[in-house]
């Protein structure tokens, strides 16, 4: 009834028995974003924050919008992972080096661990071993 | 508090990642912003050596870490 080209004629009688495959498709993926956000784990929420802020980046060194934003903008942006990886690395050795400074001697600590080994060497030798 | 030299090398540590630290940022964040014909852009490199050097840096860390656990476990009996 009504069909003018054969293949309009053929989704005709598809869509007459069976759910549209497209309408099937749409469904599915509506369903899948409830299910991710409810059992998100800690990788994915990693996975997602790092790639929102990896677009952001991406979007300014390489203009993919086409903003002309000016210059400065972008000389700034392309070196920021390499920037803060530097950051990174200068905050640990910052922090490496404030505990070494501020560590405690222990004093007590030490004389009681001398004085064990020696005790250690002492019953170690009466059973026979060679020192 | 720590005694000697464990003070000296890391209060030598903080001021030494404390330097690399605000060098670096004048490079990278600051510069931009400035006239090309100040003063301050003859004391930095351009602007491909701010990411070239961190990467020998990371390469050089890299390579003397495995070759210390390399000297370290060569001793080790192939399993």
């Amino acid at each position: 009834m009504g069909c003018s080209v054969l293949d309009h004629c053929v989704t005709q009688e598809a869509e007459s028995t069976d759910v549209p495959p497209s309408l099937l498709a749409s469904g599915l993926l509506a369903l899948k974003f409830p299910i991710i956000l409810l059992t998100m784990t800690k990788l994915l929420e990693w996975v997602f924050g790092v790639s929102v802020i990896g677009a952001a980046w991406a979007l300014v060194t390489f203009d993919l919008l086409n903003l002309r934003l000016p210059v400065a903008y972008k000389e700034v942006a392309w070196p920021m992972p390499v920037y803060l990886l530097v950051v990174f690395g200068c905050y640990s050795l910052a922090t490496v080096g404030y505990r070494v400074a501020t560590f405690n001697d222990c004093e007590e600590a030490s004389k009681e661990l001398q004085d064990q080994i020696k005790e250690a060497k002492e019953d170690l030798r009466k059973k026979g071993l060679k020192m | 508090m720590a005694t000697g030299a464990d003070q000296a090398v890391g209060m030598g540590l903080v001021g030494f990642s404390l330097l690399l630290f605000t060098y670096y940022t004048i490079w990278v964040i600051i510069l931009p912003f400035v006239d090309s014909d100040h003063v301050a852009h003859q004391y930095f490199l351009q602007r491909e050596y701010s990411v070239i050097l961190p990467g020998i840096a990371a390469l050089i860390l890299l390579l003397s870490v495995a070759h210390s656990g390399g000297i370290e476990y060569s001793h080790m009996p192939q399993s």
